[in-house]
């Protein structure tokens, strides 16, 4: 009784966006997609939402394929946000919500409550337009989940929030599974990843590299990360460790030096050398690689560097193809695709 | 069903016809409609008043110059005598009365119009006196008087003749002959020229109506859907409506308020209509039975009402196809032509086809569901139309309106994710499921 994507394949004309993608979901639980740009994770959740026909293989929520499922089962907060400007909030919210077949009064009820949750309750007789891009995020957060659907789908929903609306949007992730909703949600950003989801996949040009909970995919490489702090006057500036076979440096710093360990080198080693160097050690620390370090170990480039290339890409994003079709090595891509 | 079409199709709808309705831009259009609408209706008046200062030319000819002379004399005294209070002096008389040399004459410049009217005397067997009026206007107090005029002539010439005679001749009831010059033959029937006019002047400004409200409320449809690329909204209604709801609420909604316009100016216009006889008799003493809007009537308003609806929708469902597949409102403007040119056909097909309404080509056209609501308008407010040229013609303008719709619905539900990326026809097709998947 779980959403279930079995061997989903996606083409754009000459460009695969989705290449035999399975992973499963459980019911009420908090599920990350990542990915880089043009990995498919949009393509991914538009096959799930039935607005795409995937060309092969199948999606379903609890065995009935995601097609025919209603579509208020899902609540959807796309990556590209969007909202009629000139619409004031509370009409906008229950306009949306009416299209979902939410009486009228009961999503204008729902609409300023969850609007009170986000501190802008204020708001709801201003135009969309008027407001700052933070406070059109939330809204548009609040419009998917404004009919109660039981699987929320949202493509990169920190993007552009305050540290504080990011906090308030955390907490409604939480309050939502404990509610029995289930999430899925994209993320650029590892540290809500690892903090919130009980599970994730990482896809990459339209494949999925791992999946599983958040500690199996940390042990994904098999890598460990040490911190390492020894007493002097500059402690955490260990030059020697990067001398070292089978260890990379990834954050030299004044209170301690990080380092990434490779499978075929015991961390403990790292004390030994340490210490047969005449260091006093003041921090010794063995922890699973981060979430980040193993998407860049498995993707091949930082997520920074795929978000500065896709704003540097400039122009619209190409959104038919997803962003299957920025992988077609600097060819046009053809586009192409159905909604239900 | 997942997505039946009710009730989203409504929200949606509502929504535009809300949207499009409370928008400045909206209003301030109206109001301009309204003003032009009922400018255009007041304008036969306007120019009736100011023919008020023109000179009407009335000729009168009789073999016998004192009789010619009797019947301007009293002619003068009955329609050129001004008002009480006005200065004799300075009043401005409205008629030229004048004698012609001949009857053929008379008649040959009343048919011109260089004479409103001409009374025509002939003096019988019997001594007595027989009238024959031409006229090509409808101005019933100058022809009640011209012809009360002639009554009393005739009684005068009749006072005449008996004068000192004691085998006094009865007196010969003249015979009144009115002939209205502006009623024409036409395939046997009598034609009333001036409706007719009335006529072709109706069905420009019908037919180029519904070409403007397609193309403007058409364009609102591509536009609206267009915007809703643009801002990327679109992502959020496709997850939750259909393309179908999506399409036929909008093209719905967007009909709506452009219905909602139309009423808005059509109303006040038709109160002109209906009352521009009152306004012409209380302003001028006379009906106005010769207004250049007085061909209008219930089916041909309901002929105009059917055809507009019809093809707003046949073209409403093309305009969203298009708003669908452009990136947003710049891309539109490309379009803008191409999309023009068939109801553009249409309209001016209708409009030139005006002199000659009943050629196998316009009567084709009536047919062709892009112009029939242009060319089989023009052909019921002009020509005449057989019951099931109009039945078909409509039958095969909703078979064309469900064919648009489907296919529209079609490219909709593909073009709406397309944004910047070049598509190929092949590729496009077949996302919209027109060509099977390869």
């Amino acid at each position: 009784m779980s959403l279930v994507v079995d061997a989903v394949r996606k083409s754009f004309g000459s460009v695969t966006a989705l290449d035999g993608v399975s992973f499963s979901v459980a019911p009420g639980s908090v599920f990350g997609y990542l990915g880089p740009n043009g990995a498919g994770k949009t393509t991914t959740m538009r096959i799930l939402l039935g607005v795409l026909t995937p060309d092969g293989g199948e999606a379903r929520w609890r065995d009935v394929p995601t097609r025919s499922v209603p579509r208020g089962t899902w609540g959807y907060l796309p990556e590209e946000r969007g909202l009629y400007a000139r619409m004031r909030v509370l009409d906008h919210l229950v306009f949306l919500a009416r299209l979902y077949g939410i009486a009228d009064d009961v999503a204008r009820r729902d609409a300023r409550a969850w609007l009170k949750r986000f501190r802008i309750a204020d708001m709801e007789e201003r135009r969309v337009g008027e407001l700052s891009k933070g406070n059109q995020q939330k809204v548009q957060f609040i419009a998917a989940l404004l009919h109660d659907p039981e699987v929320l789908l949202l493509d990169e929903p920190f993007t552009g929030l305050d540290p504080v609306n990011a906090s308030l949007l955390r907490d409604a992730f939480t309050e939502l599974r404990d509610a029995g909703r289930t999430l899925i949600f994209s993320t650029h950003v590892m540290e809500n990843a690892e903090a919130l989801c009980d599970a994730v996949a990482i896809l990459d040009r339209g494949r999925i590299v791992t999946s599983g909970t958040v500690r199996d995919v940390r042990r994904t490489s098999g890598r460990q990360v040490v911190r390492l702090a020894v007493d002097g006057e500059d402690g955490g500036a260990l030059a020697w460790l990067s001398a070292l076979p089978g260890v990379t440096v990834t954050r030299p710093g004044r209170d301690f030096t990080e380092v990434v360990v490779g499978a075929g080198r015991d961390p403990q080693s790292l004390l030994l050398e340490a210490q047969a160097r005449g260091e006093r050690v003041l921090r010794f620390e063995i922890a699973d690689p981060s979430l980040e370090h193993v998407f860049i170990d498995l993707v091949g480039r930082p997520i920074e560097d795929e978000a500065e290339l896709h704003l540097a890409s400039g122009g619209p994003t190409p959104d038919l193809a997803d962003d299957g079709a920025e992988r077609s090595s600097g060819a046009r891509a053809e586009a192409g695709g159905e909604v239900a | 069903m997942r997505d039946p079409l009710f009730p989203n199709t409504v929200v949606v709808a509502i929504r535009e016809l809300r949207e499009r309705v409370r928008g400045r831009a909206y209003r301030l259009a109206t109001l301009f409609l309204v003003a032009v609408a009922v400018g255009i209706t007041l304008a036969p008046i306007g120019l009736r008043a100011a023919d008020q200062n023109t000179v009407s030319y009335i000729g009168v000819y009789a073999a016998e110059d004192d009789l010619a002379a009797t019947h301007i004399l009293f002619l003068e005294e009955s329609l050129n005598t001004p008002p009480a209070g006005e200065d004799p002096d300075r009043w401005e008389r409205p008629y030229r009365i004048e004698r012609v040399a001949t009857p053929d004459g008379a008649i040959a410049e009343v048919r011109s119009g260089r004479r409103s009217a001409a009374l025509i005397v002939e003096r019988t067997e019997d001594g007595g006196l027989d009238f024959a009026y031409h006229s090509r206007d409808v101005a019933p107090l100058r022809d009640a008087t011209i012809l009360l005029a002639a009554q009393s002539v005739s009684l005068l010439d009749w006072a005449e003749i008996v004068r000192g005679t004691s085998d006094v001749p009865p007196y010969h009831q003249p015979k009144l002959r009115t002939v209205n010059e502006t009623l024409a033959q036409d395939g046997g029937q009598v034609v009333d020229q001036q409706l007719l006019a009335s006529r072709f002047f109706l069905a420009v400004i019908f037919v180029v109506m519904i070409f403007v409200a397609i193309l403007i409320y058409g364009m609102w449809v591509a536009s609206s859907a267009a915007a809703e690329k643009g801002s990327r909204i679109m992502e959020l209604l496709i997850a939750a409506a259909s393309p179908l709801q999506l399409m036929l609420g909008k093209v719905a909604g967007t009909g709506l308020a452009g219905l909602v316009q139309y009423i808005a100016f059509l109303v006040p216009a038709a109160v002109v209509v209906v009352l521009q006889g009152r306004i012409e008799g209380f302003l001028f003493g006379s009906t106005g039975g010769g207004a250049p809007l007085a061909g209008v009537t219930l089916h041909i308003l309901a002929a105009y009402g059917v055809f507009f609806v019809l093809g707003f929708l046949l073209y409403a469902f093309m305009y969203a196809a298009a708003g669908s597949i452009v990136s947003g409102l710049d891309d539109l403007q490309l379009l803008a032509m191409p999309m023009s040119l068939l109801p553009f056909i249409g309209c001016i097909a209708a409009i030139l086809g005006l002199p000659a309404i009943g050629s196998p080509l316009v009567v084709f056209l009536s047919f062709v569901p892009f112009f029939s609501p242009f060319v089989m308008l023009a052909r019921i407010l002009v020509g005449r139309v057989q019951p099931w040229e109009v039945a078909l013609s409509i039958g095969l303008l909703v078979v064309s309106i469900v064919i648009a719709a489907w296919l529209a619905s079609r490219v909709y539900r593909a073009g709406v994710l397309i944004y910047g990326q070049r598509t190929s026809w092949r590729t496009f097709l077949r996302a919209a499921g027109l060509l099977p998947a390869g």
